[in-house]
């Protein structure tokens, strides 16, 4: 791309916008929130700035934040990619097979209506309390969209693509990874984005049930309940809300990294 | 005449399709194609001109029939052919120089092989400069462009070419065309071009097969013997347009109330 001065000006410009526009209600929120809970008007809702000070407190002095942030994101980490891993692979057989796609359909179907949450219960008697159960809860939040984002990905992928592939002389395992995986993003890209925010929230749900776990977000939430510290309860909120911002905006960088710029879809 | 030697030869192709109804595109089909020779198949839309491509590809199979490649059958789609699509079917996550490197590199080519020799083919389609855009941000000549190095990078016998230029306007269309043949000059290879542009088809072919409307029939063989590069306005080249036409007349009726129906 060439990069003028206009260019840079232009860029500028609009990213300024764009942050004043994502700040803004911020903006407005925040110090009325101050006030309403200053004045008491609502009982036991902490100010943000209780809230702030609860933040620093447990960040920098007694230091347990980030091994809550920690084990919560190493739990999402490994649930995640292996809802990726077998999310792909079951999603390319029943997509390329129909005779596997007849038979796994309407079991996929029954499965996917289940909220991850329901699970939990019977994942704490067979994996047990601790991390097992929270990644299984995380890999079935996000194992089943993506499944069926590859599915759409592989059966949409045009057949000249494939045929062209073919007559260069691919075999099987190049057709895969060089023609159907790549042809099939524009499914699976805002698959794995959806996904990612189911996982997230199946997180959250599986370990304030999960008892043998000691830290993560939604055991912090969890504990504070216990001892009746609101202030740390909103903190979790606060965080897992930025956190899943913050995990959205990832997938979306790689959708324009990818299907945008390679003009498969129009916008992001 | 050339001497000619028989580079593919097509016997009693039978092609049906199963579905709600059963269509049968191609009935008792016996074409011979010669080495070097630039074919012509030409026919009213739904002819099943463009099925027989897909055959020859190897991407479909016939219900009966045989197709032969140098005397050995067809049987599934291989680098001895390329092919070159209508819709360009060009990888929209490849940059130019690498969707036309990737033949090269299934081959087992060398990363920098393959760029070398997809950069010469680059420079003959006129795509200089553009090697690394991605396809989306080119137009449809440009797009075409880079599907016919793509299916010639590998060095195939035959080019087999499903109406290539037919989503392109009227004054690209023209361009391609010459380009294409200068192309074919140099390189010598067998085309297999199906079209339903009678100026086309006598523009480039050596021979037009003319086909009938479904199910797909040889109608006639026009052998064009006209000096090239040919001349749409010239004489004979009308006369030969004019013959082309007339065989074809009346099958695009028959293709239009097969349409109506």
């Amino acid at each position: 791309m060439y990069c003028t001065n206009k260019n840079l000006k232009e860029t500028i410009k609009t990213t300024l916008k764009n942050t004043l526009i994502f700040i803004l209600p911020f903006l407005v929120v925040i110090p009325f929130w101050e006030v309403i809970s200053q004045l008491n008007i609502i009982a036991q809702l902490p100010a943000p700035s209780e809230i702030f000070e609860k933040f620093l407190y447990m960040a920098f002095e007694i230091d347990v934040l980030t091994q809550h942030l920690i084990g919560s994101i190493y739990r999402l980490i490994i649930g995640y990619i292996l809802a990726v891993t077998f999310g792909i692979f079951l999603g390319t057989i029943i997509g390329l097979k129909k005779i596997i796609s007849d038979i796994f359909t309407p079991i996929l179907s029954l499965l996917i209506s289940i909220p991850t949450i329901a699970w939990v219960p019977v994942l704490l008697i067979t994996l047990g309390l601790g991390d097992e159960t929270v990644i299984a809860a995380v890999f079935l939040g996000g194992f089943f969209t993506i499944t069926y984002s590859v599915i759409h990905g592989i059966k949409t992928v045009n057949k000249n693509l494939i045929n062209a592939g073919k007559i260069a002389g691919a075999g099987k395992y190049k057709l895969f990874e060089s023609v159907l995986l790549p042809g099939s993003l524009v499914s699976l890209i805002p698959g794995l984005r959806l996904a990612i925010g189911y996982s997230w929230r199946a997180l959250v749900g599986a370990e304030m049930l999960a008892a043998m776990i000691r830290w993560g977000v939604g055991k912090m939430i969890f504990t504070a309940r216990m001892s009746n510290v609101v202030e740390t309860m909103f903190l979790g909120l606060v965080i897992i809300g930025i956190a899943g911002l913050l995990l959205d905006r990832l997938l979306l960088y790689i959708e324009y990294r990818t299907v945008v710029k390679w003009g498969m879809v129009t916008e992001g | 005449m050339k001497t000619n030697h028989e580079k593919i030869e097509i016997k009693n192709i039978n092609k049906t399709f199963e579905g709600g109804h059963k269509v049968v595109a191609l009935e008792n089909l016996n074409i011979n194609i010669n080495d070097n020779e630039f074919a012509i198949v030409l026919g009213p839309s739904g002819c099943g001109k463009s099925t027989l491509l897909y055959l020859l590809a190897g991407f479909e199979r016939p219900t009966s029939g045989k197709i032969l490649l140098d005397g050995k059958p067809i049987k599934k789609p291989s680098p001895n052919r390329g092919f070159v699509f209508q819709d360009f079917a060009l990888y929209p996550w490849k940059t130019v120089l690498k969707n036309i490197a990737f033949g090269l590199e299934l081959k087992g080519v060398s990363k920098k092989e393959a760029a070398e020799k997809s950069m010469e083919y680059i420079k003959m389609v006129g795509l200089e400069g553009f090697e690394h855009a991605y396809p989306h941000t080119l137009s449809g000549g440009m797009k075409q462009r880079v599907g016919i190095a793509r299916a010639l990078v590998y060095d195939p016998e035959v080019l087999l070419m499903d109406e290539p230029f037919g989503a392109l306007d009227a004054q690209t269309r023209k361009q391609m065309q010459m380009e294409l043949e200068s192309i074919w000059e140099k390189t010598k290879k067998t085309v297999v071009f199906v079209t339903h542009s009678v100026i086309e088809a006598v523009f480039l072919a050596d021979r037009i097969f003319v086909m009938t409307a479904r199910p797909g029939k040889i109608k006639g063989i026009v052998e064009v013997n006209l000096p090239r590069p040919r001349d749409y306005t010239d004489k004979d080249f009308l006369k030969v347009r004019e013959k082309v036409l007339e065989l074809l007349e009346s099958e695009v009726e028959k293709s239009m109330h097969q349409e109506q129906e």
